[in-house]
């Protein structure tokens, strides 16, 4: 009896003792630096000598000062998020469906240009998009654009260079769901009376909603805290509250106020996700 | 789809169209010739089992039928239309998948009710058959469970019951029975038997089983290598196998080479000189040698000397096992063959290792294999 009772308990504890290392991880680089951020963002005074005094008035400045940025933010990031999946829902379709034994391939594919430096792309970019570049003269010449009209320093160009930049992290956990769809529930719905498409929309869609949800997760949350898109494809008036932040705390160093607006935007990003996550469900389905 | 004709549908001819007719279908991938010309009639309202060994082209057949592979060459009929290049999603049959194939995301009450909801029936009648069907399959009070949550037994009845629900005109089913375990197999067996007579729909049935094929269905196509080796009821089937391959495929068969003495009446010559009796027309005309077989249970076993009647080969017990109902023999004859012999404990009389025995049996159990 007591040997048992001491396995148990010991099995118990082995589950804790694994996720102590991960734990310890968190604690250090992720929990202390918040509990730090939370406190710097109370602090006033003038560089370099801070002092925490309950300054709730950093937080403040992001209705009164900084709104348009959040709101770009949002805008920019969670456009640019759905315009992704848009496109990686297709592309992780066929690559899963239709791939046959180019499927390998056509993954390596798809990561290849992201073998290039992250600046470098963003940066080049700036040539497809340029005033007398491809798209634009194209553009012009079906007349979706004015004669002057222009891409580069638009939230068009930003919105397009965050959709880019993400786009592996949106395809890769969709190809993942749909590639895990056993082949017979599609052959079970079109035998009970589902065409291809209604298929789809019964079968196969409902099953790649994990996918779909990672791949929007992954993809969304690093786009609403972007500031390189904007920096490098478009102006100030692009800016984002991640160019906001990243500006207070390097050049003007008001870490308060950075820290303050930094904090805030992770509550905005944590609103959207929990009704998010909890409209999609996902927990039922990886059931 | 083209539909039966007027005059088959008023007169009393419409029986002789049957449910399914495989007209020369041959599927290949490839170089491999999965189903290799088969053509075969399927009667309305049959217990059909599709039975052979893996990899024989059992499931390639079924899914001919069913319309998820397209046959290299042939037709394919169901009710007397030829349906060959129609969709799955447009062929009045259902199926039952090896692997059950339900839709993880929904519940039962849902998996079931797919079907109904694509043909767009409207919601009453929807919530009244499938109580009916679930009642039908005893899955009444596990609506709104999801498939992970049920057993291997409960969810072959879900695929079932999602199938059944659609009324089709023919079912075809994939091993239905391949995951279950033995006494839960003899179970559905039964149940499957009754269902398929309660509703009255042309059951196809794929098994490597063949108690189970020779249980449940009144014919079966014995399947090797693509073909279709032999086609009738259990009983014909496996009393007159015809083929080496069904012979052995359906039990324990003693198979012997002969010498042809009379063909015409019937008189074979074991290598040793003795004589056995086929029934007339059996063996293949011309042929100076046969392979003849008979089935364990039908052979008696006596002591040396004894008088009796019918096809004799005498021999040695080499090993006798008791299994309760019945005891197995193994008899070394003469002709230096071994011979399986079931023998039921009618008698107390048990043979040991060594007796000296004589096998005895009816010439009518003698089957001719080519
Ligand atoms: N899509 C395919 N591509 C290539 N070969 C295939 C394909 N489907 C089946 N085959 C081959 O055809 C043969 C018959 O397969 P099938 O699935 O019909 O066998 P089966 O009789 O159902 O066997 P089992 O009892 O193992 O299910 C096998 O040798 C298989 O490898
Ligand atoms: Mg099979």
């Amino acid at each position: 009896m007591t040997t048992t009772a001491a396995v148990t308990g010991r099995r118990r504890w082995v589950p804790y003792l694994l996720m102590a290392p991960g734990g310890l991880w968190l604690l250090i680089f992720y929990f202390v630096p918040i509990a730090r951020l939370v406190e710097v963002s109370l602090q006033s005074g003038i560089f370099p000598r801070y002092r925490f005094t309950w300054e709730v008035g950093n937080y403040l400045r992001l209705f009164t000062d900084f709104l348009p940025h959040l709101q770009r933010s949002l805008l920019y990031g969670l456009g640019a998020t759905l315009i992704g999946l848009l496109i990686a829902y297709p592309l992780a379709y066929g690559i899963a469906f239709r791939g046959g034994r180019y499927k390998n391939l056509l993954l390596v594919l798809l990561l290849m240009p992201f073998l290039m430096p992250f600046l470098l792309r963003t940066l080049s970019w700036r040539i497809i998009l340029a005033d007398n570049g491809p798209v634009v003269e194209a553009l012009r010449t079906v007349g979706l654009l004015g004669a002057d009209g222009r891409l580069l320093a638009t939230g068009v160009a930003v919105v397009a260079g965050i959709t880019y930049n993400f786009l592996p992290f949106t395809t890769l956990p969709i190809y993942v769901s749909l590639e895990k769809i056993d082949r017979s529930l599609i052959e079970a719905a079109n035998d009970l009376y589902a065409s291809p498409v209604v298929a789809f929309w019964k079968v196969t869609f409902p099953l790649s909603m994990p996918g779909v949800v990672a791949g929007s997760l992954l993809t969304g949350i690093p786009a609403i805290g972007d500031y390189v898109n904007a920096e490098l494809l478009g102006t100030p008036e692009q800016y984002m509250l991640g160019n906001v932040i990243q500006s207070r705390f390097l050049r003007v160093l008001d870490y308060p106020s950075a820290a303050a607006l930094s904090f805030s935007l992770m509550l905005a990003i944590l609103l959207i996700l929990i009704p998010y996550i909890r409209a999609t469900g996902t927990e039922d389905l990886v059931a | 789809m083209r539909s039966v004709p007027e005059e088959l549908v008023t007169t009393a001819g419409i029986e002789a169209v049957p449910a399914v007719r495989l007209d020369h279908v041959t599927k290949k991938f490839g170089d491999f010739t999965a189903v290799d010309d088969i053509s075969l009639e399927v009667g309305e309202n049959r217990f059909f089992a599709l039975l052979g060994p893996s990899g024989c082209g059992k499931t390639t057949t079924l899914r001919i039928i069913g319309g998820f592979e397209e046959p290299t060459a042939g037709v394919v009929y169901l009710h007397g239309d030829d349906v060959t290049g129609l969709k799955p999603y447009r062929r009045p049959v259902n199926t039952v998948f090896q692997s059950y194939a339900l839709f993880p995301h929904l519940t039962v009450w849902e998996n079931v009710a797919f079907g109904l909801r694509r043909r767009r029936f409207d919601d009453a009648e929807i919530r009244r058959r499938v109580a009916e069907m679930l009642e039908l399959v005893q899955l009444t009070g596990r609506e709104n469970q999801k498939p992970g949550q049920l057993s291997g037994g409960q969810q072959q009845r879900v695929a079932l019951a999602r199938a059944l629900i659609n009324h089709p005109r023919v079912l075809l089913l994939d091993e239905p029975l391949g995951a279950l375990d033995l006494k839960l197999r003899k179970e559905m067996q039964i149940e499957l038997k009754r269902i398929q007579q309660e509703v009255g729909i042309t059951f196809i049935h794929v098994t490597h089983d063949q108690e189970e094929a020779m249980t449940m269905a009144d014919t079966i196509a014995v399947m090797n290598h693509g073909r279709i080796e032999r086609l009738g009821s259990p009983t014909e089937i496996y009393e007159d196998p015809k083929t080496e391959f069904t012979a052995s495929f359906l039990g324990a068969s003693n198979l012997m080479e002969v010498q042809v003495v009379d063909g015409s009446a019937g008189r074979v010559a074991l290598p040793g000189g003795d004589e056995l009796r086929v029934p007339a027309g059996r063996l293949p005309a011309g042929e100076r040698k046969a392979k003849v077989g008979v089935r364990p249970e039908k052979i008696r076993l006596v002591e040396p000397g004894s008088a009796v009647q019918g096809n004799t080969v005498t021999g040695r017990v080499v090993d006798a096992s008791f299994i309760g109902v019945s005891t197995h023999y193994l008899v070394k004859t003469a002709p230096g063959q071994e011979m399986a012999v079931t023998v039921q404990n009618l008698e107390d009389h048990r043979f040991r290792p060594g007796d000296d025995v004589v096998c005895v049996w009816n010439p009518e159990h003698t089957f001719v294999v080519r």
